[in-house]
């Protein structure tokens, strides 16, 4: 009688064991891992920089940032300035006056549409027939359910197979260098500036791929 | 009574409007193809031109009430020898737009013209339709102005209410005092028994609990399980931000941006491509699109209240189109935030190394909110490191193996040769 109280009591015992450790796994596997807070921190002053980071908030300057504006009229060293403004006559005079500064070569090339693919794709079409990624029908699935997304206005296709016209005249595939360069540079109705983006060589050699899809 | 005017103000809207559509099918369609005119508008017009809309161009809708057919047939052919010619109705549009000139379309046909005018006039009778039918457009309009009425007249009974209400209290706890005071001490001796009464109960209870040995024996495994594991979990986890979300200024979706529409993250973080940090990007690269993107469609024709907070930031004006000179920077939270003492760069390990940006930051392009994947630990990079082999086709081995094979040689080799006067050797 008594051995077998004590093996009742020992499975109970262990049931009881189980029990725990099963509730302790389920109540400390909730949540999906994402939290909003940092958690705990040790030694905090190691972790902080001395100096400022570009994005940091800084009490020293007036608009309360750490990435300021270069004073106007300087150039970074090596700075290339673009010597045209924004105007129909400086769009015209752009493409009778500059020569793609790059030789056709394969590796430019190759660059040249790595660029247009990342920068330009999206809206021109990886082909350039003003095709891209947004400028199709598309919805997205999320918290808020399934919706239709905007469409982006197509912009006119390079290729001279289509013989789409450009806004400024003259017919796409007929674009000099010149103009490209100056439509990226500033932008062109829908389209923003992409001087930001592109450094003065990149660009050339999106010119430089954007020329071989208007032979398209 | 709100009801019913309002309903009939949606039927005879609505009846209007389908009489509209019906005179305007009517009119066109035995002349005109509107489908034709829809296949030339999405090919040569949708880049400056919307219906509904000022895009680089004026918003369409209302254009044959404001310009005569011959008119728009002339200007759309070419507006150039329009504005040449010095028409004043030419003249005056191509100032308000910016002096844009708007593309010959010599190519074009009186007919194809006209098939393209057609489907402008169906596209504004369908959105007068769209307008007319959720309640909106005057109907909308009267009901709300009802609903400013009955919000105010409810306000006042509320009132009214609330100092009805006082009043009535006030004079229920000056009775109640006053029966307080007559039967005090009938209350002490019932407050007393309560107490007891009480007591007894939660006694009870301990001390049930207490003789059943098992069931303390599980609540304090439980308790002693549960500690233990969230401990053990938050002291390993002590300065480790995986799974860190925080909440951003802007609700901006990698899913829709990365995800669904397919933009390669270059474009807006290019410098992870080009340098240490993979920058966050100004607002003007999100104002390439948003420009033009408004999501109007999902808030009733408004611009997106998110795109506004953009709008703010950049203190763009959507109805000139113009920037002012007051922007005010967007306060993005940062996510990954590597101590200070550990050196990363990431245009070493995407262009040399060739690693994909979810190696490490995850399927960013399905995360409406991002979080931190990784766990951005010392021994999460050690363990990358022993596994990944190095893409050896790299000029910087050519050198290498040229300093090795002079050494071999037994040629003299300084410190200059292999970089020693780089300034960053000793002033970083």
């Amino acid at each position: 009688m008594k051995e077998n109280m004590l093996v009742m009591n020992k499975k109970n015992f262990l049931g009881t064991v189980c029990v725990a450790v099963v509730l302790t796994a389920v109540v400390t596997a909730c949540g999906d891992g994402t939290t909003r807070s940092r958690g705990w921190e040790f030694s905090r002053n190691m972790y902080d920089p001395i100096a400022y980071n570009p994005d940091q908030p800084n009490d020293n300057f007036k608009n309360k940032q750490t990435a300021q504006l270069p004073p106007s009229g300087t150039n970074p060293i090596g700075f290339e300035r673009f010597e045209y403004a924004n105007t129909m006559e400086d769009y015209e005079r752009a493409g009778a006056e500059l020569q793609n500064p790059l030789a056709v070569t394969k590796e430019n090339l190759a660059e040249g549409e790595h660029l247009f693919l990342v920068n330009c794709a999206v809206c021109h079409g990886k082909e350039g027939k003003g095709d891209g990624s947004i400028t199709k029908d598309r919805s997205v699935t999320d918290s808020r359910g399934t919706r239709q997304l905007e469409n982006f206005p197509p912009p006119p296709s390079y290729a001279r197979s289509t013989g789409a016209n450009s806004s400024r005249g003259g017919a796409m595939a007929d674009l000099s260098a010149g103009k490209i360069y100056h439509t990226i540079y500033y932008g062109l109705n829908t389209m923003g500036s992409h001087a930001s983006q592109l450094n003065p060589e990149e660009r050339w050699k999106v010119v430089m791929y954007v020329q071989e899809l208007q032979k398209k | 009574m709100r009801n019913i005017s309002s309903v009939l103000g949606r039927l005879a809207k609505s009846i209007s409007v389908s009489l509209v559509l019906l005179f305007a099918v009517t009119l066109t369609s035995h002349a005109q193809d509107v489908k034709e005119g829809a296949a030339l508008f999405k090919a040569n017009c949708t880049a400056c031109h919307k219906i509904d809309k000022k895009l680089t161009g004026p918003a369409l809708a209302g254009m044959s009430e404001r310009h005569s057919e011959e008119w728009l047939i002339t200007w759309i052919r070419n507006s150039k020898a329009m504005v040449d010619a010095g028409d004043p109705t030419a003249v005056a549009l191509f100032d308000e737009y910016n002096k844009l000139l708007m593309p010959a379309f010599t190519q074009f046909s009186d007919d194809q013209i006209k098939n393209i005018i057609a489907y402008v006039k169906d596209e504004e009778a369908k959105l007068a339709q769209a307008a007319a039918a959720p309640a909106g457009g005057a109907a909308g309009g009267g009901a709300s102005s009802d609903a400013n009425t009955f919000m105010l007249v409810g306000m006042a009974a509320l009132l009214l209410l609330a100092i009805g209400v006082i009043v009535v209290l006030n004079r229920v706890t000056r009775t109640l005092e006053k029966v307080i005071a007559n039967n005090q001490a009938a209350i002490e001796a019932a407050q007393a028994r309560n107490e007891e009464h009480e007591g007894g109960d939660k006694v009870k209870f301990a001390q049930k609990f207490l003789k059943n040995k098992k069931l303390v024996g599980f609540t304090a495994l439980l308790l002693v399980a549960l500690l233990a594991v969230l401990g053990w979990q938050g002291m390993w986890n002590i300065g480790v931000h995986q799974g860190y979300k925080p909440v951003q200024p802007i609700k901006f979706s990698h899913q829709i941006h990365a995800g669904v529409n397919q933009i390669e993250c270059q474009y807006c973080h290019g410098g992870a491509f080009k340098s240490k940090n993979a920058s966050i990007p100004s607002a003007n690269v999100c104002m390439n699109c948003h420009n033009t993107i408004t999501a109007a469609d999902h808030y009733n024709g408004e611009t997106s209240p998110e795109i506004l907070k953009l709008y703010r930031a950049v203190d763009f004006d959507p109805d000139t189109r113009t920037y002012g000179d007051n922007p005010r920077p967007i306060e993005w939270v940062r996510i990954h935030n590597l101590p200070d003492f550990a050196y990363f760069n990431h245009s070493q390990h995407v262009v040399v190394a060739g690693v994909e940006c979810q190696t490490c930051h995850g399927p960013i392009e399905t995360m409406e909110e991002v979080y931190q994947y990784s766990p951005l630990t010392m021994k999460w990079c050690v363990d990358c490191h022993k596994e990944t082999e190095v893409n050896a086709d790299n000029k910087y081995y050519d050198q290498l193996i040229e300093a090795h094979e002079k050494l071999k040689k037994g040629e003299k080799m300084t410190a200059a040769m292999i970089g020693g006067l780089e300034c960053g050797k000793c002033h970083y």
